[in-house]
């Protein structure tokens, strides 16, 4: 029975069975308890309530993951267009460059076309043989010029048209020109003037410049576009890449944020979840303060009930007693009465030998008279007999345990030894196997097993040689006693009444207040452990006992 | 039969049935003196103490108490220490009677000096026999008399 256990042997685990238990068990007795149902022992069932914040985690980690695949598309279409437009930049570039080629190569030929104009006129003017060398050298260099101009104009169409017809006007030109030289040569000079004049005069030369100019021309005007274009395609280049480095700044901001905010979301859920661990804390104190007074409080209540019963009883008792000695005198009156009355002669009031003689009729009310005085005082004796057990319980509750070194086979061998006589009286044999040694209350080991070897050699079945054992053995830290007998059993439905204050179960022929198992559950909690029965009816019964090896005053406190 | 000194017995005691119990049994054991009852604490205190406070009429007087511990108005522990500090009363016996056999509560009725503890038990042969041994206490005791 947990009520008269310390308040520190309730755990907030133990308040429901604690509430029960305390109420069964005290309520059963029928000592009109009920004032505890209402009041001083309602448990608060309020909860801490967590608060949880508006927008659910998993709201937030979708959230997230969009934010996250939307920066990395951003960064890949960033990276994308910039290399197709860095690509088409260098292409642009590329164009560009090709422009300059040709005009540079427009030039170019028409350098060495000067140059053997000029040449060609000095060889005339002076005859030197530096300038037919130099004449040959342009001569010699004009025709790959023009393949060069050629190859490079010809992505062009409008160019390579040009070129054609420029090829075709150069040729005509050098052609000129080898002929000039050729009159010259063999001293025709007249023939040589009249050609130099001839081609002065004639278009070669202006169609010569005409083309080169509307190549140069050409190019100039392909040299604007194209310098245009690449000049847009680096602006588009920087634009996407400021584009997207502010649209992954802008995600990168928007996530920060967002990691903040459910940065900040979960401090304040931290700081609120150890708020409310502390209220917790502090409500399981309070409540088991609470109890500790309830369990208290129960303790000096059946402390002082005890008393205060005990009081008037002793009176009742008292004064039956008195009534009880006043019984003989009572009737000695009736019959001297009564004699009286029979009898008009007058006899001695007693008869011989001091014996009343009492007349049917009185003899009837003095036997009745006798019963009731008898009922009255039994009762009492049974009030009595409760209300010390209550006492003594409540004392057991509140003595303090202190864990000492037990030998347990010697203190099984000292109850065994005194309950000899008993053992003999009923033809029990009790054997002792191993028994391990526990650190425990020494007077409730006492006590737990003085009551389960006086209940084995109690209960044994009538005619039966009674056959008593107890063992032990350790598991994990716990020490495991059996005490079997082969007496009368009890039936399994009275398994957990057994263990109840003031209730027994089968045949109700042995002397006992149904006291000595709740008082051997209650130690057995109050030690930490735990008691269990397994019997069937008319063959035997064992119990079994789990204690902690190493009992400490803290073990109970903290459990 | 009387005591050597003519003693007044103060029985403190608020169950009236008890009072008379305890009377009649003492009766019965042959001791015939005064048996001055009181029913609470307040009222046997100032009988004892008196007007002034120090007792000072009881002085020769021979006393012997009858204390029950659970009074209503006071516990009869603290008429026992006041009674143990007073000069006067404190050499008057004290016999502590209630129902009460807790053993702290024993030692410390003892410690405080009273003479005898009788828990009043149910069982009537018991207390009866008590009680009458009581008589047979107070016959062969010498009470003393309060006299300095």
């Amino acid at each position: 029975m947990e009520l008269f256990g310390p308040a520190q042997t309730f755990s907030r685990f133990d308040h429901c069975r604690f509430r029960k238990n305390l109420l069964r068990s005290f309520l059963d007795p029928g000592l009109g308890l009920g004032i505890f149902r209402s009041g001083s022992l309602a448990f608060p069932t309020s909860r801490h309530e967590i608060a949880v914040t508006s927008d659910t985690p998993h709201e937030r980690t979708v959230g997230q993951v969009l934010l996250l695949t939307a920066g990395f598309l951003v960064l890949v279409a960033v990276s994308s267009a910039s290399v197709l437009l860095v690509n088409k930049a260098r292409d642009d570039n590329a164009a560009v460059v090709h422009t300059i080629e040709v005009e540079n190569q427009t030039n170019t030929l028409l350098l060495e076309i000067r140059r053997a104009e000029s040449s060609v006129r000095g060889y005339l003017l002076t005859m030197g043989p530096d300038f037919l060398n130099d004449y040959e050298q342009a001569l010699a260099a004009i025709t790959p010029e023009l393949d060069k101009l050629e190859h490079l104009a010809a992505d062009n169409p409008i160019q390579a048209e040009n070129v054609r017809q420029l090829r075709t006007a150069i040729a005509t030109r050098l052609d000129q020109f080898e002929r000039e030289v050729g009159f010259f040569k063999q001293g025709d000079l007249p023939s040589a003037a009249n050609l130099v004049r001839d081609a002065a005069a004639g278009d070669t030369t202006t169609t010569i410049h005409d083309l080169t100019d509307a190549m140069r021309a050409e190019e100039d005007r392909l040299f604007l576009l194209r310098t245009a274009n690449a000049d847009r395609s680096q602006q588009l280049a920087s634009l996407v890449t400021i584009t997207g480095s502010g649209l992954v700044v802008l995600l990168a901001g928007i996530s920060m944020f967002l990691i903040r905010r459910s940065a900040h979301a979960r401090d304040r859920a931290e700081r609120q979840l150890r708020e409310n661990n502390l209220n917790l804390e502090a409500t399981v104190d309070a409540r088991t303060a609470d109890l500790r007074e309830a369990n208290e409080e129960i303790q000096r209540f059946a402390y002082i009930v005890s008393h205060d019963l005990r009081a008037p009883l002793v009176n009742i008792m008292g004064f039956t007693s008195e009534l009880e000695e006043l019984h003989p005198g009572i009737f000695h009156r009736i019959a001297a009465l009564s004699r009286a009355q029979t009898s008009a002669a007058a006899q001695p009031m007693i008869a011989d030998g001091g014996e009343i003689q009492l007349e049917r009729a009185d003899k009837q009310l003095s036997d009745d008279f006798v019963e009731a005085l008898s009922f009255i005082k039994s009762s009492i004796g049974k009030m009595d007999r409760l209300i010390s057990a209550i006492l003594s319980l409540t004392r057991e509750g509140r003595r303090e345990f202190s864990p000492v070194a037990v030998d347990m086979r010697e203190m099984i061998d000292g109850i065994v030894a005194s309950h000899a006589h008993q053992a003999a009286q009923a033809q029990a044999h009790i054997q002792i196997g191993a028994l391990p040694r526990i650190e425990s209350d020494r007077l409730a080991l006492e006590q737990i097993f003085s009551n389960l070897i006086d209940n084995a050699i109690k209960y044994l079945k009538p005619g039966v040689p009674g056959e008593i054992v107890v063992r032990g053995r350790t598991k994990l830290g716990f020490a495991i006693f059996e005490i079997s007998d082969n007496g009368r059993g009890i039936d399994p439905r009275d398994h957990q009444r057994i263990f109840d204050l003031f209730r027994r179960a089968g045949v109700q022929d042995r002397p006992g207040q149904g006291i000595g198992l709740a008082h051997v559950r209650t130690l057995v909690r109050r030690l930490g452990g735990t008691m269990s029965v397994a019997s069937e009816l008319g063959s035997g019964s064992t119990f079994t006992i789990t204690l902690p090896i190493k009992w400490t005053v803290n073990r109970t406190a903290a459990a | 039969m009387t005591l050597p000194v003519p003693v007044t017995i103060i029985m403190i005691e608020d169950d009236e049935g008890h009072a008379r119990l305890i009377e009649r049994n003492i009766r019965r054991s042959g001791i015939h003196n005064e048996i001055i009852p009181f029913a609470t604490g307040a009222d046997a205190l100032k009988y004892l103490f008196g007007s002034d406070g120090d007792a000072g009429k009881h002085e020769g007087q021979g006393l012997l108490i009858l204390l029950d511990l659970n009074l209503p108005d006071m516990t009869g522990i603290e008429i026992l220490r006041q009674v143990k500090e007073n000069s006067i009363l404190k050499s008057a016996p004290v016999v502590v009677l209630t129902t009460t056999d807790d053993s702290s509560e024993i030692k410390r009725c003892y410690e405080l000096g009273c003479n005898v503890y009788i828990t009043k038990p149910v069982n009537y042969e018991g207390f009866a026999n008590a009680i009458r041994q009581l008589g047979l206490f107070f016959s062969v005791i010498q009470v003393p008399s309060t006299e300095p």
